[in-house]
C-alpha cells in the first residue's frame, strides 16, 4: 500500500541538484530587502500519529504525500509565510476490532487527506554556505478528511475538515538564482479529529497528524 | 439406551394394562423401538400455502407439549432408572465399579460422540440423589440426572412481505453485504428434526394415548407408513444442501422432523431466498446439519428410542462440532431440572472447536421466569450466546425469559400484542395433516409429513435461528472465531430497554447490517 516511488524520485531529484550545483557557479544568496515571492512542488512520506488504526484499515501506517504552495518572503530579515496544500490517498478495507485483534470485513474505503498548511517562519542566511538555507515555521493546518466506503448510508462516509497546528523545519539549496531544492521534517498535530468513532475509537488515538518528511523543488528567490 | 426403554415401558404399560389397546399388524412386526425406512423417495411435496386464517392453535407450554409424557412417564423433569456422569480422567476402573455401587447401578454405557457415562440405577431410585451422591466423590467431575428438554416456539395462529422480523433486524441492507453466505459455512440446527429428506419410513404405533389428561383415548395405530419430503424452500432431498444429517432420537442418519419445530426454526437460519418462493432465510446460502435431538409427539407415539434428554442434547453438540458446523442453533431446552453440566461441557468443546452457539432463553417470562437451564452458562462462554425475544414492535414480549444471563435479542414475535401475524413465519409441515391427534378420535390417522405450509410461530425458538443466520453471516465475512462473533454482536446490537446491558434484551437487540459493515477509521 505504501507509495515509495515518489519519495524516491524526490531524493533523487535533490541529489541530482545538489550534484548539478557543484558543478556549476554559485549564485550569490539574495540579500534582497523587497518582497519575493515564489512557489514550490514537493513529495513526501507521512507517518500518520493514529499507526494502529491506519495499520488495521489501511494495512500501512504511512503513506506518500504531493503538494505544492507558494511562499513570500517579507523584507523583514529572513521572515516569510507560506501557503501550501498536500494530498494522500489510499484504499483499505473496513474491520472489526475484537479485543484488540482486527478482523478485516473485504468492503472497500478510500481515504483522502487534504490538509492546507499556512506557516510563518524565518530563513536562516549563512554567509560561509550563502546557497544553503536553513529555516524554521510553524502555523495553522487546516486539515481535510474524506472517508468513503461501500454501502454506506446516508450520514455514513466522512467529509469533514478539522483545525491543527505543524511545525517544520529544513533546509534549500539554491542550486540556481530561481531554482532550489528542499528538504524538510514537519509535525502536525490535528487533535480530536478522530476517536469518537470507526476503529480510532477501539485503538483509543484521537489525532489525525503525524510526522513527515518533505522534498521540494522550489522556484523563485 | 435399553434403561430408557425401560422406563418409558413402564409407563404406558399403565395404559395397556387398563385394558387399552395396543396392536400391530401380523407380518409387519417392526423391532419396539425402531422405524424402517420402506421408500428412499417420495411424491413431490405438497405447498398449502400461507396459513394465517386457520383457527388459533393452543400455544405450547411445557404441560402440553408434555401431555403424553404426562402420562408414560409421571411427568417428571428427568428419566428414571440412570443417570450421567462424567468420571475424571485419573478415575481408575475400580472407582468406577465403586461409585456404580454406591448407587445402586448397573451398566455403564457410553455412546461413541460422548466423554461421558450414563449409569443405570433402580428406576425406583431418585436421579437427583443419586447425582447428587456421585457429585461428592473426588474422582467423578459431574453427575446429573437425564432431564428431558423441549422445543422452546409457541405455535400460535397460524411470506417476505410477511416477514417483518427481517426489516426490523435492517437485514435488507445486511445482504447487500453479505448475500446470505456460501456453503463454506455449516449450520447446525439441533432440534426435533428438519424435512430434508423425501421417502416413506414405517412405523410401529403400538400403544394407546390419552393425549390430555381425562381426555378421549385415541388408539394404537398399528404399522403406519409415514411419506415425508423435503421442505420446497430448505432444499432438494439428497442435495449437498444438507450435510451429515444425524438423529440422536432414533439412532439413524434420518433426521426428519415429526414436529415442525425444527424445519420451522431451520428456515429462518436458512431458508432458500430470491427463488419467487414463499419467504426468506437469514443466511440462505449455507449448508443446514440436521440434527436431531428432541422427541415430537409422534416419536413418542411411534416409541422412538431416545428422547431429548440432557445426555442426548449433549451428543448432538458434540456430533456437530465433529462433523464441520460453525455455528449450532439450540432453539431448545429445559426449564424444570438443575443445571446441565454434561451439556455445558458439551457446549465448551463446541465452542473450543470454533463453533459459535447460540440458544434460546426460554419462554417462562409469564409463568415463573424460571431460565432455560442449557442457556444458563452462556455468560461463562465466550461464543455462546443465550437469546431472547422482541416482538414487532421491537420491545420484549410477554413470554421471552429474562435474567443476567441473556445477552442479546432477537425478532421472536409476539402474538398477544399484535395478533397472529406478529409471529415469525416460515414453510414448515402442515400441521392440519401432521397433528391428526389434535383431531377427534374419530378422525386420528397416521401423519403425513410430505405437505407443508406458512405458519407464524413464537418464541425464543424462533429469536434464536436469527443469531445463528447472523453467525453464519459474519464468520462469512471473516469473524471466523466464536468468542469475536459474540463480541462483534454485542459491540453492535441497538441498545434497548435500560442503558446498557439488562436482563430484558441482555446487550440488545441484533443488528446484523452495522455489524458486518464494521468500522472505517473516522465512523
Amino acid at each position: 500500500m505504501t507509495r515509495r516511488s515518489p519519495v524516491v524520485a524526490a531524493l533523487l531529484l535533490l541529489v541530482t541538484a545538489v550534484s548539478a550545483a557543484a558543478q556549476t557557479r554559485p549564485s550569490r544568496p539574495s540579500t534582497s530587502r523587497s518582497v519575493e515571492i515564489g512557489g514550490y512542488v514537493m513529495v513526501g512520506q507521512f507517518s500518520f500519529a493514529a499507526s494502529e488504526s491506519f495499520d488495521a484499515i489501511l494495512g500501512t501506517t504511512s503513506g506518500a504525500i504531493f503538494g505544492g504552495g507558494a511562499t513570500v518572503g517579507l523584507p523583514f530579515g529572513g521572515l516569510f509565510v507560506d501557503l501550501g496544500a498536500w494530498q494522500y490517498s489510499n484504499s483499505g478495507e473496513r474491520a472489526l476490532v475484537l479485543d484488540g485483534q482486527v478482523f478485516p470485513l473485504g468492503i472497500p474505503l478510500d481515504v483522502t487527506i487534504v490538509p492546507i498548511e499556512i506557516s510563518a517562519g524565518w530563513k536562516f542566511r549563512m554567509r560561509k554556505l550563502p546557497k544553503l538555507i536553513p529555516y524554521v515555521a510553524g502555523g495553522y493546518t487546516s486539515f481535510g478528511y474524506q472517508e468513503t466506503s461501500s454501502f454506506a448510508g446516508s450520514g455514513e462516509d466522512v467529509d469533514d475538515r478539522f483545525g491543527g497546528y505543524h511545525l517544520r523545519g529544513g533546509a534549500e539549496f539554491k542550486v540556481t538564482r530561481w531554482l532550489g531544492v528542499a528538504g524538510e521534517f514537519a509535525w502536525t498535530t490535528v487533535p480530536d479529529a478522530i476517536g469518537s468513532g470507526g476503529v480510532s475509537q477501539a485503538f483509543n488515538e484521537h489525532d489525525l497528524g503525524g510526522t513527515s518528511f518533505r522534498a521540494r523543488l522550489t522556484v523563485g528567490r | 439406551m435399553t434403561v430408557l426403554k425401560a422406563v418409558r415401558g413402564v409407563g404406558l404399560m399403565a395404559i395397556v394394562g387398563a385394558g387399552l389397546l395396543t396392536a400391530t399388524g401380523a407380518g409387519q412386526q417392526l423391532p419396539a423401538a425402531a422405524r424402517l425406512l420402506v421408500q428412499d423417495t417420495s411424491l413431490p411435496a405438497i405447498d398449502r400455502g400461507l396459513r394465517d386464517q386457520d383457527a388459533p392453535r393452543a400455544a405450547r407450554s411445557r404441560d402440553e407439549a408434555d401431555r403424553l409424557r404426562a402420562e408414560a412417564a409421571d411427568g417428571l423433569p428427568y428419566v428414571r432408572g440412570s443417570v450421567i456422569v462424567k468420571f475424571k480422567a485419573d478415575a481408575t476402573a475400580g472407582g468406577i465399579m465403586a461409585a456404580t455401587r454406591q448407587v445402586a447401578g448397573g451398566t455403564v454405557d457410553r455412546s461413541g460422540w460422548a466423554n461421558f457415562d450414563i449409569i443405570d440405577i433402580p428406576d425406583t431410585a431418585d436421579p437427583e440423589a443419586a447425582a447428587a451422591m456421585l457429585r461428592a466423590r473426588p474422582d467423578v467431575e459431574y453427575a446429573q440426572p437425564r432431564y428431558r428438554n423441549y422445543a422452546m416456539s409457541k405455535p400460535n395462529d397460524p411470506l417476505y412481505a410477511n416477514q417483518w422480523n427481517f426489516p426490523a433486524i435492517d437485514m435488507e441492507r445486511a445482504w447487500d453485504i453479505q448475500p446470505g453466505g456460501t456453503s463454506n459455512i455449516i449450520v447446525a440446527v439441533l432440534d426435533s428434526g428438519v424435512a430434508f429428506h423425501s421417502g416413506t419410513f414405517r412405523y410401529n404405533s403400538r400403544f394407546a394415548y390419552r393425549m390430555v389428561p381425562g381426555g378421549p383415548i385415541y388408539p394404537a395405530l398399528g404399522i403406519v407408513d409415514v411419506p415425508f419430503a423435503a421442505a420446497p424452500e430448505l432444499g432438494t432431498s439428497g442435495s449437498t444442501r444438507f450435510v451429515s444429517p444425524r438423529d440422536f432420537i432414533w439412532d439413524d442418519a434420518y433426521p426428519v422432523d415429526l414436529d415442525s419445530h425444527g424445519t420451522h426454526v431451520t428456515g429462518t437460519v436458512g431458508q432458500l431466498t430470491n427463488n419467487s418462493l414463499g419467504g426468506a432465510g437469514m443466511a440462505y446460502n449455507v449448508r443446514i446439519m440436521p440434527v436431531k435431538i428432541i422427541q415430537g409427539l409422534w416419536d413418542e407415539i411411534f416409541s422412538s428410542p431416545n428422547e431429548g434428554t440432557d445426555d442426548v442434547v449433549a451428543l448432538g453438540i458434540r456430533y456437530a462440532a465433529d462433523n464441520g458446523a460453525k455455528v449450532i442453533n439450540l432453539s431448545i431446552g429445559r426449564a424444570e431440572g438443575g443445571a446441565a453440566p454434561v451439556v455445558t461441557d458439551a457446549l465448551r468443546y463446541a465452542v473450543g472447536k470454533g463453533v459459535f452457539v447460540a440458544v434460546a432463553s426460554g419462554n417462562t417470562r409469564a409463568s415463573g421466569n424460571q431460565p432455560n437451564r442449557l442457556a444458563q452458562p452462556a455468560p461463562d462462554i465466550n461464543g455462546m450466546v443465550a437469546v431472547g425475544a422482541v416482538g414487532r414492535t421491537l420491545e420484549s414480549t410477554y413470554y421471552s425469559t429474562s435474567g443476567s444471563f441473556v445477552e442479546l435479542s432477537a425478532p421472536g414475535g409476539d402474538q398477544r400484542a399484535g395478533g397472529a401475524s406478529a409471529g415469525i413465519l416460515q414453510q414448515t409441515l402442515d400441521l392440519d395433516l401432521l397433528e391428526t391427534y389434535e383431531r377427534p378420535v374419530s378422525q386420528y390417522g397416521p401423519p403425513r409429513a410430505d405437505a407443508f405450509a406458512y405458519y407464524y410461530f413464537q418464541g425464543t425458538s424462533m429469536a434464536t435461528p436469527h443469531v445463528a443466520g447472523f453467525a453464519a453471516l459474519l464468520m462469512q465475512q471473516g469473524v471466523t472465531s466464536p468468542a469475536a462473533v459474540e463480541a462483534a454482536m454485542k459491540q453492535f446490537a441497538t441498545d434497548k430497554g435500560a442503558a446498557g446491558r439488562d436482563d430484558l434484551f441482555g446487550y440488545g437487540l441484533i443488528n446484523p447490517r452495522a455489524t458486518l459493515r464494521g468500522l472505517g477509521l473516522a465512523r
